[in-house]
């Protein structure tokens, strides 16, 4: 990255690379593919495929950067894109679909854990009550609470109103706690 | 119901996100409610359970394809070479452009339909007129009638095999000497259309008008036209044919030679 690319806004990348600058979307990779990764990955429960789906994503916004509207922010748009990714991916794969979180693929992906197996043991649960929620309400809590969004940027990708997002969140997290304590049980 | 307001309650108040007053109503709720407490004990150790987990790393992998695919874009892209105006004046520019030629396509378009309409309304009107001259040049009845419809096409700017035709049946047949001295006037107008002059040729050894020979001898002469040369010579010793046709027919030899 170029030091000028520095204090270029998200924006002003975008709209370089719409004109054809194609090398620019490498500055765009570096600001977002973390968390369009971490995104994916806590959809998909699977590292190798989340890698994949965020080259996609990239790709995607070079084959359609004409779409892109000057003066629309930058971020929901990316996200509405890997957003889309995840879908088609979800929609091709529905028969393979496992339904659940596979633990065994995601926790290579974990950092190690200083605490006891108990900390394990209650990530496990979480992962296990996040696979039960339907999409959407998976998206918006990896949204909101694991990547730390507020509801307006989330109402500005899920192309809603920001009231609409907060019930929708708080119904999602009531739900999870229902899951939780359920599996918890059982 | 009210579980759900409970429940969206305390995610505000473990978010801190409650007014003074929210917050001392739900805190009050807290200390008399062990189904609101036991609520919000769940929903406390979930929201923590969400808020702990750390970014996953994605492996170096992801750069490094990356990074080559987009290089493959780069260089497709450099092959299939999009015309893409930049700056934005550029575009302008170029719409601007665009519309013109789009509305002086259009104009072209319309001009020229309306020339064509033009060129179809005369060429009703020329088609309306001859045959009305055809109708006239065919009325046995009139000889004033068929005078002028040879008036008429002599007006003509040209003449059609149509017409060509008519005119010289006119010439050959018509049993009035001043309606077949007009048709070979008429005729002569059009003498630079090759099928009137070979028309006029062959007439000059059918006609047997005196007037009209003389006439039409004194026209071939006119045009030059060496290959009536052998005719006029038949003529010139033809018995019975006038003394006045035979001094033209040699005048023409003469002329021609």
């Amino acid at each position: 990255m170029k030091i000028a690319d520095v204090f270029l806004t998200d924006e002003q990348v975008m709209e370089a690379v719409k004109g054809g600058n194609l090398q620019q979307v490498s500055v765009l990779f570096d600001r977002y593919h973390l968390r369009i990764f971490n995104f994916l990955v806590r959809l998909t429960a699977d590292r190798p495929v989340a890698e994949d789906l965020t080259q996609n994503v990239f790709l995607r916004l070079i084959k359609y950067r004409s779409s892109y509207r000057e003066g629309n922010k930058f971020m929901p748009w990316i996200y509405q894109m890997a957003r889309n990714v995840f879908s088609d991916h979800y929609q091709s794969n529905k028969n393979k679909w496992k339904g659940f979180t596979d633990l065994q693929k995601i926790e290579d992906s974990m950092p190690e854990s200083d605490e006891s197996g108990l900390q394990d043991e209650r990530e496990e649960l979480l992962h296990r009550s996040m696979a039960r929620l339907d999409q959407e309400q998976q998206e918006l809590l990896v949204l909101t609470r694991f990547q730390h969004m507020k509801y307006e940027e989330v109402a500005l990708i899920m192309n809603t109103s920001v009231a609409n997002i907060k019930v929708k969140v708080h119904r999602a997290i009531g739900k999870l706690r229902e899951h939780y304590f359920e599996l918890e049980k059982g | 119901m009210e579980n759900e307001k409970w429940n969206s309650l305390l995610i505000d108040y473990i978010d801190g996100k409650l007014t003074e007053g929210d917050r001392l109503v739900v805190e009050t709720e807290l200390k008399v409610n062990s189904d609101v407490l036991k609520l919000y004990k769940q929903l406390t150790t979930v929201i923590r359970e969400l808020d702990n987990q750390a970014e996953i790393k994605p492996t170096a992998k992801l750069r490094t394809t990356f990074k080559n695919a987009l290089q493959q874009e780069i260089e497709s892209s450099k092959s299939n070479k999009q015309v893409f105006f930049q700056p934005m004046m550029l575009r302008i520019a170029a719409g601007v452009a665009l519309v013109m030629v789009g509305v002086s396509i259009g104009y072209w378009i319309n001009k020229n339909n309306i020339r064509h309409q033009e060129i179809v309304r005369l060429r009703q009107e020329m088609d309306s007129t001859k045959y009305a001259m055809m109708a006239m040049l065919t009325n046995q009845q009139s000889a004033s009638q068929r005078m002028l419809a040879v008036t008429v096409a002599y007006q003509m700017p040209s003449a059609d095999d149509e017409i060509v035709n008519a005119l010289v049946k006119t010439m050959n047949e018509d049993s009035n000497t001043n309606v077949r001295l007009a048709a070979l006037e008429a005729l002569s107008k059009f003498l630079h259309q090759a099928h009137v002059r070979a028309a006029l040729i062959q007439s000059l050894a059918k006609q047997k008008d005196p007037v009209v020979q003389i006439s039409l001898i004194q026209l071939l002469v006119k045009m030059k036209e060496k290959s009536v040369v052998k005719e006029l010579e038949r003529m010139t010793k033809e018995k019975g044919l006038l003394p006045a046709v035979k001094d033209e027919a040699h005048a023409g030899i003469l002329k021609l030679s």
